[in-house]
């Protein structure tokens, strides 16, 4: 039998309420059978309708509660029928629900539904769905009410949440319409602070994110996608370039302290939110000063991100009661045992700084020339110590670190500077900006092919690198299609420097046996999560497949792990996102005893499963303007030998109010009756 | 172009336009609430909206730009009874008080629902309105009548730069709410407001709007020159507005134009002339004036006899007053209060030939950069700040602000320079080198235009930086940062103002200025220097000659003699004193006899200097509207009138020229001040003359080439635009100024404060709510040093005196400064300053 009595959710209406037993994908698949591993869901109510599991549940009370709170707790009240069309809403329903109700109320709640098409934003609009829904489908119910007799029915408790399909598609949750609305409004300083609740490194993500945001943005069904990233960095200089002061101010200070393994995106993030709450955090970092930032400093090339915008980022986190505790590497200077002793709780959020090895003959022979991986290139190029890089550089692997590799290889005096990948530039991982830009600087692309032996002269120099052809066959797990080799097809490639850049992974043995933290076999560190299952059965992961809702708590007491080391090697955005989750686990741990997740945490991850985003929703918008992108410096010369300036320019001011105009603004209000 | 239909009619408009722009220019009416021309956008009302072949959803048509090809359709049934049933939501607990509602009458809601048809309600909701809200000074919020369109929130957040008002609470409950501490109170929420929600509360239930008379005026608070509309009924002023369209300030004001216009109608007012302690008859007082100057011209000749007129004074006025006293009494002393500030800005600007600044204020509203210097422009001329606003936030334009203090457009720099006291010449030249250094000078332009430009290179290559640097306490990378700013925009202005010309120094400091300028490319077509003197009209004190080195149109007083003596069939007198001279000539005794022509030497520099010589001058003719210590001291008051109860012409910072009309009668026996000027020039000439106020203008024109070139904007208050200024081939000479030792030790500054314009708004009730008493701003670290806390009593003490007065406690200024307003009689903080300086050194202690 299905376990959904009705849906109607993507307006397709699925009716098993008198018997029936037609499934319900989204309901089977996407959506948890428990709220928070224990209490069932009964009922789903949003902005695309309604699936009711338990036919026990009062509709007509449910739409009711959510009228009240879509008009109380969320609406904005910046347009008319919005602010009084759902507060009319909410009245009829309520006196419906009373008793109090006559059956030309429905026709009321029809009528402020069809106003509410008109609304400035989808907040108040998409409300009225789900209710025209229960009016439609479940008008006897609504007659019962009004004529008085209606039954007994089971007692739930609702959770809400309000969205956006950005929002939702953002690791780090960012309010993105309420930034947007602010820079539309000129309200910069306002932005920042919005987008500050739910990321402490503007400068940052303002420039490098990979912005998941804008494959889930509505405004892309209607034309192009908003231009999120750019607009977050037009907040966040409108700080520095104005001198303006950051706002925040930390509460009173608390006893405990917390120590933080890493000053990368995940501990600095965490440092920041618990730094807030008055907590005082001392972040120990391998790197010495000036060097802070983790992946962000060793991994993203100054051209990409001004370090004194990184500086400024951090510097602000400092500043905030923060201590970051250089030229220490915990494992060596500190033992992690030491840090659990000095402190109430301790975060891991040490990276993934190892480049993985390649597979290729002659790479454990320490050839000169052979250099250890990208990730230690971009950190010795950016830390200005020998690299060991020639003239000739080919780096091999498709993401954004080989990118970068190529890319600062020209920067560090590189006549030549070749990408060697096993696929199509199709199939690369790494940002399609990236690749342009590289292209455009210079560098030479070989694809299809795959690097099998390392060509050295007599003082084992590197003079090439063998390589095979290799053609795409059946897609893999990842729907890409599998390269395999061409046989006979063996080729030289010459170079005096071989970078692999094939990937990274936590270097976690400070981790040590008397911890007891597990290590995953992709080594990474094991956190606690609860089991949210689907209907099917199955226990519902992330994107990087790890459980969806995890507390974040190793199996050490007092000890959680937070960024790559605990995700898996992902961005700075799904850091961030983790290490804000991780620092209100810390803090409740602190304050109560016990890492938990709230409701809202579950709710959060239960819709990120979901997806608020449809590709496939036809937007009714006049398409007039068009997205605005940022203007860059062009030309070779961009990728001079030592010029590391900035390459991507951000909007004037003026731009971003024009483009920020065009967002649609789609909030969405989900409830989950358990 | 974009080429649309709306309604079947075809129109071409350009990129970025929207559709409602469109359909005005077809004269196509859609109906809009929220929609307000001079802020962005916001889409609240949504009875706008459109309907667009192609399109599923109706679009707003206020804020959705054209695209090709598009059909809109404007009227349908389906958009008529959506547009509808909104107002009827809008409607809904919408209070029923419009009779005693102050928007009463001019209400664009009811407007819309007149035009909408709405007159029935099917929607019903509880009540959540929050409580009227009385308690913020001076406007009343009334939320049940708002519909939340948010023009308020937005002139508020995107014109006056004060971000004082927002949107409280979520709902039905929403309502506008107001952090006070960051009102100016300049009324414009009140203006923009549609409905009788933000009510000024000095107006209200005072008068219905439709019965009020209103007269075209100008605001003669400041030099910005504001155009209003004053509301009259029964000679009494009850409100001043101004409309958006068609005035040169948007409909934008300040406290000062909104709520200052109180005193006019103050019962304090002098109203009848007084000789000695009695009142007096107009002919037995102007009989004693000519007496009392007749009897010391026979005893020690025209020379000992002296006069000062005033900002506060029309042209015409000030026309009159050099003419009395040149013509009919013979003595060329004569000055105003622009000897201490802005006869040495224009001192300096003569090097570059000009007579003050060289564009229009509009120029400041397109500049790429814009440098203020040593001013503040909200306080000063409130005009130019929107304008600097315009520039840098709706615009992309840079601001670069030199400001010993924090002041209101602070949050907008892209630079501070929060410079030392007394380094502005040292500031200035550094700028000017760090902009040959960093090649961001127009080499092609500045041998085309300076008259000596190796010269000006050999002094700017002798300017050393390091020095700059210690000497201004900045960091050399801010003055790159500022350098380049500057340097690197095409279009550039340079404002100034009384920080600089109010020093002693004031000369040199605004030479150095006028040096930066040139480098700056500032002189060009589309840049400015704009020198700010926060008084109404002394541009126009300037230009009518009331000071001993020139006659009116600028001219040479010792060249230009001849040409007027036949002009005005006289003898001229050679020499003449200026203000600094005559008090000087008061103290010998050689100055017998002083006429001031509303101006109060209370609040000059080293006042009580000022205030001994008026004991000791023998005849004091003191002609003014309200009774002062000066007053009290006069031999012969004479009552003038407010700016309300006259016409005239004011001329604007910017050269612009304005007249307004009489709106209200003097009150009691007191005189328009021109006539009490031409009557005691007819009594001292004995020439039967016959003065207009046309007339005047007429003769002005025929002896002077101010006017030459203008242009008339053909608005009813006869405004007129003075030709754009480019710098012609070499017409700009660099004046050589080297770097005085920058001031040690703590001192206070003193200039203007925001809610107060000269002395005259200290007899208005609103500015006083506002700011009653004029605080001593102190930096927190300087208090705690002195042990003073704010709100507690502070005593400074300067060479010239002691002054007690009520701490304000603020970081707005820099640890060693003080600052403190000119603008109350009663705390008297000019006493402190030297002569014809805004600065002084001072001891604190706590009082």
């Amino acid at each position: 039998m299905s376990q959904v009595a009705f849906s109607s959710w993507g307006r397709q209406v699925t009716d098993n309420r008198q018997g029936g037993d037609a499934e319900v994908e989204v309901a089977k698949k996407k959506l948890p059978v428990t709220f928070d591993g224990a209490k069932q869901i009964s009922a789903f109510m949003g902005w695309d309708g309604l699936i009711l599991f338990d036919s026990n549940v009062d509709v007509v009370a449910m739409a009711a509660e959510y009228a009240k709170r879509v008009q109380e707790d969320y609406c904005c009240a910046k347009c008319s029928p919005g602010k009084k069309g759902t507060r009319v809403m909410q009245d009829t329903l309520a006196r419906i629900v009373a008793g109090d109700g006559e059956e030309a109320d429905l026709d009321t709640i029809e009528n402020v539904g069809e106003l509410l098409q008109n609304c400035k934003c989808t907040l108040c609009q998409t409300s009225a769905i789900p209710i025209l829904d229960t009016v439609k489908h479940f008008r006897n119910e609504y007659l019962a009410y009004i004529n008085g007799n209606s039954g007994q029915k089971k007692a739930v408790d609702y959770k809400v949440k309000m969205t956006a399909p950005c929002q939702d598609k953002c690791p780090s949750h960012i309010d993105i319409p309420a930034y947007i609305e602010a820079i539309k409004n000129r309200r910069y300083d306002e932005s920042l602070s919005v987008i500050r609740e739910s990321m402490p490194l503007p400068a940052v993500c303002g420039r490098v994110c990979p912005h998941p945001c804008e494959t889930a943005c509505r405004r892309a069904n209607v034309d192009e996608p908003i231009n999120i990233m750019v607009l977050k960095r037009t907040a966040s200089d409108y700080e520095w370039k104005h001198n303006h002061q950051p706002p925040m101010q930390p509460k009173a200070k608390q006893k405990e302290t917390i120590g933080i393994v890493g000053a990368g995106p995940a501990g600095l993030a965490a440092a920041y939110y618990l730094a807030l709450e008055g907590y005082h955090c001392t972040i120990y970092e391998a790197l010495p000063e000036g060097f802070g930032g983790g992946m962000i400093a060793v991994g993203i090339p100054a051209y990409r991100m001004p370090r004194h915008l990184l500086q400024r980022d951090i510097d602000i986190i400092c500043e905030m009661g923060v201590d970051i505790v250089y030229d220490t590497k915990v494992g060596v200077d500190i033992s992690l045992m030491e840090l659990k002793q000095k402190h109430d709780a301790v975060l891991l959020a040490p990276g993934a700084h190892k480049s993985k090895p390649m597979g290729v003959e002659g790479e454990d022979k320490g050839y000169k020339g052979f250099l250890a991986g990208g990730i230690e290139f971009l950190r010795d190029a950016y830390m200005g110590r020998p690299t060991g890089m020639g003239k000739k550089v080919c780096v091999v692997g498709g993401g954004n670190t080989a990118i970068d590799c190529v890319r600062v290889a020209l920067r560090e005096g590189a006549e030549e500077s070749v990408l060697l990948y096993r696929r199509t530039r199709k199939e690369m991982p790494a940002d399609v900006w990236e690749i342009d830009g590289a292209d455009e600087e210079g560098v030479k692309f070989e694809f299809l092919v795959l690097p099998k032996k390392i060509i050295v002269d007599e003082n084992e120099q590197v003079t090439g690198v063998e390589c095979v052809r290799m053609e795409l066959g059946e897609p893999d797990d990842s729907g890409r299609r599998r390269p395999q080799p061409v046989a006979g097809s063996e080729f030289i490639v010459e170079c005096d420097t071989l970078i692999p850049a094939i990937g990274q992974d936590p270097e976690l043995s400070f981790i040590t046996e008397e911890t007891g933290i597990q290590i995953t076999r992709w080594n990474t560190v094991v956190t606690k999560y609860v089991d949210l299952q689907n209907a099917a059965g199955r226990g519902l992961n992330d994107v990087m497949g790890n459980p969806l809702s995890r507390t974040l708590i190793t199996d050490m007491d007092g000890v959680f792990a937070s960024g790559d080391a605990e995700i898996g090697p992902l961005t700075v955005v799904a850091c961030v996102g983790n290490a804000h989750r991780a620092a209100k686990v810390i803090q409740r741990y602190l304050v109560e005893g016990q890492a938990y997740l709230t409701d809202e945490d579950f709710h959060e991850d239960i819709l990120s499963h979901l997806g608020v985003y449809d590709k496939n929703e036809q937007v009714s918008w006049l398409d007039a303007i068009g997205r605005f992108n940022q203007k860059e410096v062009h030309g070779k010369e961009r990728a001079s030998k030592g010029n590391y300036n900035e390459v991507e320019l951000g909007f004037s001011d003026s731009d971003a109010v024009i483009e920020a105009e065009r967002c649609l603004r789609c909030y969405r209000v989900s409830m989950i009756a358990v | 172009m974009v080429n649309l239909t709306i309604d079947g009619k075809s129109v071409s408009v350009p990129k970025g336009t929207t559709i409602l722009e469109a359909a005005r220019q077809l004269d196509i009416h859609i109906p809009t609430l929220c929609w307000l021309e001079k802020v962005s956008t916001t889409g609240a009302c949504r009875i706008c909206a459109v309907e667009i072949a192609g399109v599923d959803r109706p679009m707003t048509a206020c804020n959705t730009p054209v695209k090709e090809g598009i059909e809109v359709t404007t009227q349908s049934e389906k958009l008529t009874r959506t547009r509808r049933q909104i107002m009827e939501l809008i409607l809904v607990n919408h209070p029923l008080d419009c009779p005693v509602c102050d928007a009463g009458g001019e209400c664009d809601l009811k407007n819309t629902c007149y035009d909408l048809d709405v007159v029935r309600q099917e929607f019903r909701a509880q009540d959540v309105n929050p409580e009227t809200i009385d308690h913020w000074p001076l406007i009343q919020q009334v939320p049940s009548r708002c519909i939340l369109c948010e023009k308020c929130v937005k002139v508020c957040h995107e014109l006056v730069g004060a971000d004082a008002l927002f949107v409280n609470d979520k709902g039905d409950k929403a309502f506008i709410d107001k952090d006070v501490a960051k009102c100016t109170f300049c009324g414009n929420c009140v203006s923009a407001c549609p409905t009788g929600t933000m009510i000024s509360k000095p107006f209200k239930f005072k008068a219905r709007p439709w019965a009020l008379r209103k007269v075209p005026a100008v605001c003669t608070y400041c030099p910005s020159q504001c155009q209003v509309d004053v509301n009259v009924q029964d000679n009494q002023v009850y409100r001043v507005t101004s409309n958006d369209a068609g005035t040169t300030n948007n409909g934008n004001l300040c406290i000062g134009g909104f709520f200052g216009y109180g005193y006019a109608n103050s019962d304090k007012r002098l109203r009848a002339p007084q000789v000695g302690k009695d009142t007096a008859t107009w002919d037995a007082a102007l009989t004693r004036v000519v007496s009392d100057i007749e009897r010391i011209k026979e005893e020690s000749g025209a020379a000992a006899i002296a006069g000062l007129a005033s900002p506060r004074l029309s042209n015409e006025e000030n026309y009159l007053f050099q003419k009395l006293f040149r013509a009919a009494i013979g003595s060329n002393n004569i000055d105003s209060e622009a000897r201490f500030g802005a006869v040495r800005a224009l001192q300096a600007l003569n090097a570059l030939g000009l007579k003050g600044a060289s564009n229009s204020l509009d120029i400041i509203a397109q500049a790429d950069a814009i440098l203020v210097f040593g001013a503040d422009p909200t306080a000063e001329a409130t005009a130019v700040d929107w304008k600097i606003q315009d520039a840098v936030r709706r615009g992309d334009g840079k601001l670069v602000l030199a400001n010993m203090r924090q002041v209101h457009l602070t949050p907008f720099a892209n630079c501070s320079l929060n410079y030392k006291p007394g380094s502005e010449v040292a500031l200035a030249n550094g700028l000017a080198r760090l902009l040959v250094n960093r090649e961001l000078i127009d080499e092609v332009e500045l041998q085309r235009s300076v008259a000596n430009l190796d010269q000006l290179k050999d002094a700017l290559a002798a300017v050393n930086l390091d020095q700059v640097v210690a000497e201004t306490g900045l960091e050399l990378a801010a003055l790159e940062q500022a350098a380049d700013i500057i340097g690197k925009a095409g279009k550039v202005a340079v404002i100034f103002g009384g920080d600089v010309i109010k020093s002693a120094q004031g000369v040199e400091k605004s030479a150095a200025i006028a040096n930066l300028a040139i480098m700056s490319g500032a002189l060009g077509a589309d840049g400015g220097i704009f020198p700010l003197d926060e008084k109404g009209n002394t541009q126009g004190v300037l230009d009518m000659g009331v000071c001993p080195e020139s006659l009116p149109g600028h001219q040479a007083y010792a060249a230009a003699k001849v040409k007027f003596e036949d002009a005005w069939k006289c003898y001229l007198p050679d020499g003449g004193l200026n203000a600094d001279e005559i008090l000087t000539g008061i103290e010998s005794g050689s100055i017998r006899f002083l006429y001031l022509a509303a101006t109060n030497p209370q609040a000059f520099p080293n006042s009580s200097r000022w205030m001994k010589a008026l004991d000791k001058v023998e005849v004091l003719v003191v002609q003014d509207i309200f009774p002062t210590e000066i007053t009290s001291k006069a031999t012969v008051v004479l009552p003038g009138s407010s700016a309300f109860e006259k016409s005239g012409s004011f001329t604007a910072l910017d050269g612009t020229v304005r007249t307004f009309n009489q709106a209200i009668r003097p009150v009691g026996e007191s005189r328009e001040d021109w006539t009490i000027f031409a009557e005691l020039y007819g009594r001292l000439t004995k020439a039967q003359m016959s003065f207009s106020r046309a007339s005047i203008l007429e003769e002005v024109k025929k002896v002077t080439d101010l006017y030459a070139g203008a242009t008339a904007l053909g608005d009813e208050r006869r405004t007129s635009v003075k030709a754009a200024y480019a710098a012609a081939d070499g017409s700009l000479s660099f004046q050589p100024v080297a770097a005085a030792a920058a001031a040690d030790g703590l001192q206070l500054l003193t200039g203007t404060s925001a809610s107060h314009f000269g002395t005259t708004s200290t007899w208005a009730p609103a500015p006083l709510e506002v700011e009653p008493e004029g605080l001593i701003q102190i930096n927190s670290a300087d208090a705690e040093a002195a042990g003073i806390t704010d709100g507690g009593q502070l005593k400074l003490t300067s060479a010239s005196g002691s002054v007690t007065g009520k701490a304000k406690v603020t970081d707005k200024v820099p640890q060693g400064l003080l600052f403190a307003p000119t603008n109350f009689v009663a705390l008297g903080i000019q006493q402190l300053v030297a002569d014809g300086d805004n600065q002084a050194a001072v001891q604190i202690a706590k009082a």
